[in-house]
């Protein structure tokens, strides 16, 4: 690669700290020039005012506020987000316990919405204007708008009285649930304790909240791909390439594809900002028992300390990913390793 | 070219596009359904079944009704018309969407004019804050509103305009920065006329077409959104009719009692497609990218 797209990454990597920087700081000034005290909220109403006091002392809550946020900053990078409202242990460690079933769900979603989007996609510029791209249009564009709470409570709806032995709750069965792993992503946990059985089990339990969570970037990515094969076709380099024989096959795969998966990785690369929203709600139809679910639960609670760490950890998921695309996108497109060297 | 000419000219720009669009049946029938929705929020007193059961109404004796002639299409936990409810329901998120647009699309509208025609620090400030606030996952930014201040139909709105107006910024950014640099800009430039003038008058006017495919389609994602927030339990608080608090409440008496979230889930559904549909058809009807 490039020193020029080395350049690139870099300055990309300075712009998406900036972002976690503002997303801190937007955070803190919600959590703390709103009106709630969270010392209060940890001690509940009985608390006597030197309790409170004491406390305030220790959470540095009396500090000036730009104080505060050095202290919060400081702490974040560090992974120290303090001690959770309600249940005092530390609000890190919480969620590095939920993380993996976060991750294990969000990596089976991606990967669902890239082998079916893309394809279909392409297929669907293939025969465009066909019955089948008329199909694939509605299908889409029914992924985008459905909401995916109705797509998962329709899928547990079906499986309650089509597939009554498919898993419709959880991560693994009972049986089960004394198995731990190194990664805790069970999969790959169950692959490398020789336990094909719990793979077998954990991958029948991910299907389905990957399934509902993927359909509306299967959508987008399918819609994105059939335009951007579309108008590729057209292109001059293409043209010559079908002129001088060469089959249509080699050209769609080993040319066209390559080009024309630049916009849907692109679109991937937002659309992550509402995957990760969406997995909030999955895995609260699921009792997934993931960092989304708990989150929702640490708002709920008006846990203060957990609702900045859950905000800041999504946003760095969100930057990490994009960041990963944009490499991707680098290896893919020439262009852009030798514009960025300018 | 005389006057005249010219006008023929504008009108049958229009009637072109009119023509593109009424010469697609999915943008019609797109039109259709949001017409539809539209005309139900606004009657609701008047089409529900029983207006009443917008409220808080109990009946036991009808708890859980199966759709029938009374109830077509049952009854909730507490007996109340599902129908009717809905019905209610889209007025709520009609209401959510008019909410939101009111205050993102002026303010994403323009950021994103000021940005695309002034270059420089002014450009540089508006793109880099759109920027950091797209990276904001909108969910997680609206449950972190919703911690802070009570749930209710009003801080939805807030939660979710917050962070909208960046789409609106972005897009209407790249049309006012192309504009911009167009011939005509700089001849109103050089016949001494003012900023405000230029903005309003020679670039507003070419991005109404991005915005309004644009407002049309936020119309679905907000509906949508809007039903998220309120499944969750972060949006509007009952006994006021959501679509979405609705698929929240009729999901604890699956499967059996499956009409609870059939009914208001499809009828989300029904909106933000329509809405799709309708933004897609004006899309190709004014040609432009959104």
């Amino acid at each position: 690669m490039t020193s020029g797209f080395a350049e690139f990454l870099l300055r990309r990597i300075v712009g998406f700290a900036g972002v976690l920087l503002v997303l801190a700081l937007m955070i803190f000034i919600l959590a703390r020039v709103v009106p709630g005290d969270p010392a209060r909220i940890a001690l509940g109403p009985t608390a006597s005012a030197e309790q409170l006091a004491e406390l305030r002392e220790e959470m540095g809550l009396d500090d000036p506020l730009p104080l505060q946020f050095v202290n919060f900053l400081g702490g974040a990078i560090r992974g120290d987000f303090g001690n959770s409202l309600i249940s005092g242990r530390p609000v890190a460690e919480e969620i590095a316990g939920l993380l993996p079933a976060t991750l294990e769900l969000v990596l089976a979603t991606l990967i669902i919405m890239l082998a079916l989007g893309l394809p279909l996609g392409i297929l669907a510029a293939r025969y465009r204007n066909s019955w089948f791209d008329a199909v694939l249009r509605i299908v889409s564009l029914a992924g985008v708008t459905m909401p995916s709470f109705l797509f998962a409570i329709l899928l547990q709806l079906g499986a309650a009285y089509y597939l009554t032995d498919w898993p419709i709750l959880g991560r693994m069965s009972r049986e089960f649930s004394d198995f731990s792993g190194a990664t805790g992503l069970l999969i790959i946990d169950g692959l490398l304790a020789g336990r094909l059985d719990i793979t077998l089990d954990a991958l029948r339990h991910l299907a389905f909240p990957a399934l509902a969570l993927s359909m509306s970037g299967i959508g987008q990515i399918m819609r994105i791909t059939r335009s951007a094969m579309i108008e590729h076709q057209r292109r001059d380099h293409v043209q010559t390439l079908r002129s001088f024989g060469v089959p249509g096959r080699i050209v769609t795969f080993r040319y066209l594809l390559k080009l024309s998966a630049i916009a849907p990785l692109t679109i991937m690369g937002l659309e992550f900002a509402s995957l990760i929203g969406n997995a909030f709600v999955v895995e609260m139809v699921f009792s997934w028992g993931g960092f989304a679910s708990a989150g929702l639960e640490a708002v709920m609670q008006k846990d203060l300390n957990a609702v900045m760490a859950v905000v800041l950890v999504s946003g760095c998921f969100f930057v990490v990913a994009n960041l990963l695309i944009d490499i991707l996108i680098g290896l893919i497109d020439p262009r852009l390793r030798m514009k960025e060297a300018r | 070219m005389s006057a005249s000419s010219e006008e023929i000219k504008v009108l049958s720009a229009r009637r072109m596009a009119w023509m593109r669009f009424s010469a697609n049946p999915v943008a019609i029938m797109g039109a259709l359904m949001v017409a539809s929705v539209i005309l139900a929020a606004i009657f609701a007193p008047v089409i529900a079944p029983f207006p009443d059961h917008a409220g808080a109404v109990i009946d036991f004796r009808n708890k859980h009704a199966a759709p029938d002639a009374t109830y077509l299409l049952g009854a909730d936990k507490v007996g109340r018309d599902i129908l009717s409810r809905v019905i209610f329901g889209f007025r709520v998120s009609l209401l959510l969407v008019a909410g939101v647009l009111i205050v993102a699309v002026p303010i994403g509208g323009g950021l994103g004019l000021l940005a695309g025609y002034f270059s420089g620090k002014i450009e540089a400030v508006i793109t880099g804050f759109t920027n950091v606030m797209l990276a904001i996952p909108p969910l997680v930014m609206a449950l972190a509103v919703g911690n802070v201040l009570t749930p209710s139909l009003t801080n939805a709105m807030i939660a979710i305009a917050l962070l909208w107006w960046t789409w609106h910024a972005r897009l209407v950014y790249r049309v006012s920065k192309s504009v911009a640099a167009e011939d005509f800009v700089e001849a109103a430039r050089l016949a001494g006329a003012s900023h405000w003038h230029i903005l309003t008058r020679e670039i507003l006017p070419n991005c109404i077409a991005v915005i309004s495919v644009k407002t049309t389609l936020d119309a679905a994602f907000i509906i949508l959104f809007g039903a998220t927030l309120s499944f969750l339990g972060l949006g509007v608080q009952p006994p006021t009719p959501d679509l979405g608090t609705m698929v929240a409440d009729g999901r604890q008496f699956l499967p059996e009692r499956w009409w609870g979230v059939l009914a208001p889930g499809l009828a989300i559904f029904y909106a933000t497609l329509g809405f799709n549909l309708l933004g897609d058809g004006l899309r190709d009807m004014f040609d432009v990218e959104v």
